[in-house]
């Protein structure tokens, strides 16, 4: 294969990137860990002419505990960094599994939390336990910084709402009431399989009611959607498996997938249902697992 | 019967190449430089049929860097092929593109990324045309002709019947129909191919990534009106076969007119992508079956009736029509068959020979159809393959000669481990399912590719002048099921000589005797019958001289891992292989010695006859066990089973190791793997990514065993075939274990969890009706 | 940027100082030359292979810092700047294979030996890594390298093997 010529730019600060990518327009992209930049250009999926690559900027790979925002991570984080974080082990396993869950070692070691997310595919895996644990993301462009919630960054399959000039620097999970979180990839093969369906959950849980929950799912719309409906049905609800069942009843009326080569609409609807009930469980009884 | 006390044959022996493997050393195709070398590169055609008005090639040679752009009136347009039955493809698509990949023109530059832009620049103007996509209607009157030669896109029918088929339905207890659909899967080497093509001083020498020097030299000196002695094909090392690297690709023939034209060496080669388009992988099929059985569920007879999806040219696609149903009758006794298959040409890549060649579908109809076959009788689906498992020293009703044969061993044996009884006894938890499946091949095909009188396989072995080494000259090719090793184990075993100290020069049609190489698990027999022969007659050449030199009579003399010793007298003194082929060197010459290797005359005199003809066959079970959740249709794998009749071992490591390959292809067949397509034919998962081979996690563990007590005849030792049969009965195998676990039959392959899903959720419909 | 020409056809080139098994290569490349066509082509290494381009296979499979296994075919040259790099060259030392090498031979983990490399290279991450793996963690370290051959289970076997425990299956 043929990876077609391009300018390089490794700039030293993230506001000298910002200004090459404003500099340069939609021509421009940033590098990263390069895992799907550099297939997608290979494969002529994407065309850049102009890389930003953002290995010099070191600030954006730690991943910390800050009291009163909760837990950052860095943007450069690797998917494996999120694997072995301490941080996250202790306070959202259910984040570093999920990372775990993604291609396989080699593309972990590489591939990048703020990749994961600006590439803005359907089926990755991250965005929905981000969602799911109402986390946000801080973006720095040439005006400076602003903060969204993370389910605000996606408009399409390949598709953000960041403006050309900004970079996602920071992924931040609050301080939460939520007891809960689990994420489940549902796969066609052990490793290097795309999510046919991704379902994270995040639940409240007290005194065996359900105080508050929030469902996100992967690959089975154009962006990572949020199963509102099914929230607000568990709101309030005593656990028991009959009410696990109705929510997952309900979260697959709330997804629209399509049908590739991979599973059919008709299946991966289904899926949703069964991955619904089935996080909502382990989240209830394992807590973050 | 077989002589147990082997010194070298018969040990798990460390593989001959694998220290340059393990540390990176080892050279492949695609790792070979040469002074001044170019990189080729072919363009393929974005439509799957398309007229070719014009092509446009001034742009691409402006590139700096471009050495040539050739198109189809550059080449020999002399129309070539693997199979001689049908030569109906060109170097370079002269008037009409037939699939998406379809070779128009090719380019030699300075390097790749040049090839890249040259590609690009190319300007070909096509006349789009409907492309034939459907294997099952490609023979409607509406739809346009692929080969102007083959009315009905019908590439060959095959009609043979043994016996009175009618009759058999006619006197049977019970007849019942089924039919199975297959997919296209793709061999999927992890080494892309490559050739690097060398025309100099009227002397052509192509390195490639090939299955078979032999028959690439002879189809490159065809293509080029060369004699065979002034083309030269070396194999390097080989990244995986499977079947998909056995014929020509395009590659040699335009890298060698490419290297011709420029007077520099050429390498060109393939990336992934490009490689699904070339194809040669598994046939997709529907395979319709019929059987009569006694009260007892013996088999009176069979119809099979098969079409299958060829793709746009023929291949090896003739062999792989015939073996489609050739191999059936041969794990089970089936006393009256009918046989009918149409390959149909269709404007999708063509299909070969992979692994198993022909039989792996087939045999998953047959062995799904016997579990139907099976419960409907309320007969156990161990004791219905017991009642009608193939007997050794018989013959089948399509006139294969069987010697041994362990069908009904190999068949106690995987009940006994897989503990097959006390499950069936006492059940199974819920979702949890065993199956059993049989599989057979041949060891070596009787007949080789192209007609020739030619023998099958030769050798030569000479001694090092002071005897510490011996080399093994073979045309052999090791594409990595080990070849290189056990032919050094069986040379050594001949000549009482020490494996360790062997050496080969293989896989170069210049330094070594023919041998037709690595496919229809041949080598074993043939090769190794060959390197057998030139091996004894090192063995008595040495206890001559050695005669001589002891003072003693030859027939008191053996000589075993490179020591000649006494039998009768013990207190002889022995003395060193080392020392008497030194002595032999300095009084008589080169210590030499050659082996050849011709199989008997096989097989009936019907049309197709020959193939499916083996001196030997293979013969295996499969047991498998599954857990299959209720709700998403996953299969879990529990463990498999897998016991085989493959006459003597040669080396034991090896042996297991290409149970597990081939099971794990087979079983990657059976629930992942599918080459798809879009609705213009272009293939939409060409990446490893989309067509998902399996991974390390997904591998089940395996028992695999083999008969200890088999011995074949027309063997070496009594060795016989293992790297394809064991793809035989792995997707049957599952199948009927998902049927055992769930009830519900997937009539198609793969099994995904998908289809499981689905026949469990029809499977509830139908209940709640 | 000051380590970058443009050459008279006004290509962009980039001097890069790459560290591979211990020796440091100053070369120059384009911004899209990828590493393993560097390592490749430039330093004649060709036991890093290249199998599908697109990072599935793991046939190219490097560690970058000596320990962390990645795909050079989605790595760029220029990305691989002042980094160290381990190679299938680097596992042995001089005519003593690593103890992995060995095992590989003795339990038949390889056939056709093309993803070999790879193979050894995040087995070696993985045991110094976790010189105890499960048999889980086995599997999952080398779920990036796609072998065609084996079924993967010797090579399972020759890993537990070589970190000294009891080889399953």
């Amino acid at each position: 294969m043929y990876l077609p010529d391009f300018e390089y730019y490794a700039p030293d600060s993230i506001a000298e990137a910002c200004k090459l990518l404003s500099q340069f327009g939609p021509r421009a992209k940033v590098l990263a860990g390069g895992t799907d930049l550099i297939a997608k250009m290979k494969n002529e999926v994407l065309k850049p002419e102009i890389l930003i690559s953002i290995k010099k900027l070191d600030q954006m790979k730690k991943i910390e505990y800050v009291p009163g925002k909760g837990v950052v991570i860095g943007a450069r984080s690797t998917h494996n960094d999120l694997v072995n974080s301490k941080v996250l082990n202790e306070k959202y396993l259910s984040i570093s599994e999920a990372a775990h869950q993604m291609a396989a070692n080699q593309v972990r070691n590489a591939g990048t939390v703020g990749g994961n997310i600006s590439n803005a595919v359907p089926s990755a895996d991250l965005p929905p336990i981000f969602i799911a644990l109402n986390a946000a993301v801080k973006v720095t462009g040439v005006k400076g910084e602003r903060s969204l919630a993370l389910e605000d960054v996606f408009a399409g399959p390949g598709k953000t709402n960041l403006t050309q000039d900004e970079i996602i620097t920071e992924v931040i999970i609050p301080d939460q009431k939520m007891t809960g979180s689990n994420y489940i990839k549902f796969g066609l093969r052990g490793a290097g399989a795309l999510a046919v369906v991704g379902v994270a959950v995040a639940v409240q849980v007290e005194n065996n009611v359900i105080k508050d929950a929030r469902v996100a799912l992967g690959a089975v719309a154009a962006t990572p959607v949020r199963a509102k409906k099914t929230e607000e049905f568990l709101k309030g609800k005593k656990v028991s498996d009959e009410v696990l069942a109705e929510a997952g009843v309900i979260a697959s009326g709330e997804c629209k997938p399509i049908s590739d080569v991979r599973a059919s609409a008709e299946y991966r609807t289904d899926m949703v249902r069964v991955f619904t009930k089935r996080a909502l469980r382990a989240a209830i009884d394992k807590g973050h697992v | 019967m077989s002589e147990k006390n082997f010194n070298v044959i018969g040990k798990g022996k460390p593989r001959y190449d694998g220290r340059v493997k393990v540390t990176g050393a080892a050279k492949y195709c695609g790792d070979l430089k040469f002074p001044n070398m170019l990189y080729g590169k072919m363009l393929g055609s974005p439509y799957a049929h398309a007229k070719i008005l014009s092509i446009d090639t001034s742009e691409a040679m402006k590139i700096p860097g471009v050495k040539a752009v050739i198109t189809a009136k550059d080449v020999p347009s002399l129309k070539y092929g693997i199979s001689p039955a049908r030569w109906d493809e060109n170097c370079l698509c002269i008037e009409k593109a037939l699939f998406v990949g379809d070779k128009v023109a090719a380019v030699a530059c300075v390097d790749e990324e040049t090839c890249y832009k040259a590609l690009k620049a190319i300007k070909v103007e096509y006349e789009v045309l409907k492309p034939v996509l459907d294997y099952m209607h490609a023979d409607e009157d509406d739809m346009p002709q692929i080969h102007e030669k083959y009315a009905k896109n019908i590439n060959t029918e095959i009609h043979q019947e043994f016996g009175d088929i009618k009759k058999a339905f006619a006197e049977a207890h019970y007849v019942r129909t089924d039919t199975f659909v297959g997919q296209r899967c793709y061999q999927c080497p992890i080494e892309p191919h490559s050739a690097v093509c060398i025309w100099q001083d009227n002397k052509l020498t192509v390195y490639s990534s090939t299955q078979s020097v032999h028959y690439f030299q002879h189809y490159i000196a065809r293509e080029f009106e060369l004699p065979m002695g002034d083309v030269r094909v070396i194999a390097p090392f080989v990244g995986g076969g499977f079947g998909g690297k056995l014929e020509p690709t395009g590659l040699e023939f335009n890298g060698a007119a490419l290297s011709r034209i420029t007077g520099r060496p050429v390498k060109m080669f393939y990336d992934r992508q490009e490689m699904f388009q070339h194809n040669r992988g598994r046939h997709q099929g529907t395979y319709k079956i019929t059987s009569g059985v006694d009260k007892d569920g013996k088999i009176l007879g069979c119809h099979v009736d098969f079409q299958t999806d060829g793709g746009a040219y023929t291949s090896l696609g003739i062999a792989t029509a015939y073996y489609a149903g050739a191999l059936l009758p041969l794990t089970y006794e089936i006393p009256v068959y009918k046989f009918d298959n149409r390959r149909m040409y269709t404007n999708l890549p063509a299909c070969g020979a992979h692994r198993g060649h022909g039989a792996p579908q087939p045999k998953y109809a047959f062995e799904s159809h016997m579990d139907n076959i099976a419960k409907a009788m309320g007969i156990d689906p161990l004791d219905i393959r017991l009642r009608n498992a193939r007997r050794p020293n018989t013959e089948t009703v399509n006139n294969f000669k069987v010697n041994s044969c362990g069908m009904k061993e190999c068949l106690e044996r995987a009940g006994e481990l897989s503990d097959w009884r006390k499950k069936k006894k006492e059940g199974l938890p819920k979702g949890r399912g065993i199956g059993i499946s049989t599989g057979s091949f041949v060891t070596g095909a009787g007949y080789p590719i192209y007609r020739t009188d030619l023998p099958h396989a030769s050798c030569m072995i000479r001694v090092h002048e002071d005897g510490t080494s011996a080399t093994l000259y073979s045309g052999t090719v090791d594409i990595g099921q080990g070849s290189h090793t056990i032919l050094c184990q069986m040379a050594a075993e001949a000549m009482g000589y020490r494996y360790e100290n062997m050496k080969m020069v293989a896989s170069d049609t210049e330094t070594c005797p023919l041998d037709f190489g690595a496919y229809a698990s041949r080598q074993t027999l043939m090769s190794g019958s060959a390197v057998k022969q030139a091996g004894e007659e090192i063995k008595r050449q040495i206890i001559d001289m050695a005669s001589t030199m002891l003072n003693l009579p030859p027939e008191d003399l053996k000589c075993e891992l490179g020591v000649i010793s006494s039998i009768s007298r013990p207190k002889v003194a022995p003395i060193t292989f080392e020392e008497v082929a030194r002595r032999f060197f300095v009084l008589r010459g080169p210590l030499i010695a050659k082996g050849v290797y011709t199989p008997p005359r096989l097989g009936g005199t019907f049309k197709g006859a020959p193939v499916g003809t083996s001196p030997a066959y293979s013969f295996c079970v499969q047991a498998a066990e599954v857990q299959i959740d209720e709700e998403t249709g996953k299969i879990d794998v529990e463990r498999v089973w897998d016991v085989h009749d493959v006459g003597q071992v040669i080396n034991p490591v090896n042996l297991h190791g290409q149970v597990h390959g081939a099971l794990y292809m087979g079983l990657g067949e059976t629930i992942w793997e599918q080459v798809h397509f879009d609705s213009n034919g272009k293939i939409v998962n060409g990446n490893l990514g989309g067509y998902m081979i399996m991974t390390a996690l997904d591998m089940p563990p395996i028992t695999s065993e083999v008969l200890e007590d088999s011995y074949e005849i027309a063997g070496p030792w009594g060795a016989k075939e293992v790297g394809e049969g064991a793809t035989n009965p792995t997707i049957g195998a599952f199948r009927n274990a998902i049927f055992d676990a769930m009830g519900v039959s997937v009539n198609s392959v793969p099994l995904t969890y998908e289809k499981v899903w689905r026949a469990l959720k029809e499977k509830r419909e139908s209940e709640n009706k | 940027m000051s380590n970058m020409i443009i050459d008279k056809d006004g290509v962009r080139r980039y001097v890069v100082s790459i560290t591979v098994n211990g020796d440091e290569y100053t070369k120059m490349v384009k911004s899209n030359t990828l590493l393993v066509n560097f390592l490749r082509d430039a330093l004649d290494l060709t036991g890093t292979k290249k199998g599908c381009e697109l990072g599935d296979c793991g046939s190219c499979t490097v560690l970058l810092d000596g320990k962390t296994p990645i795909n050079s075919c989605l790595m760029l040259a220029v990305e691989a700047d002042g980094r160290e790099f381990i190679t299938v060259e680097g596992v042995a030392s001089h005519e003593k294979l690593d103890h992995i090498q060995e095992k590989f031979i003795e339990h038949g983990a390889l056939q056709c030996g093309y993803c070999t490399p790879g193979m050894i290279l995040s087995a070696k991450a993985l045991l110094t890594r976790n010189p105890k793996p499960t048999e889980h963690e086995v599997r999952e370290a080398i779920a990036g390298n796609l072998c065609r051959c084996t079924g993967y289970i010797n090579i399972i076997k020759a890993i537990m093997d070589a970190s000294g425990q009891e080889i399953p299956m």
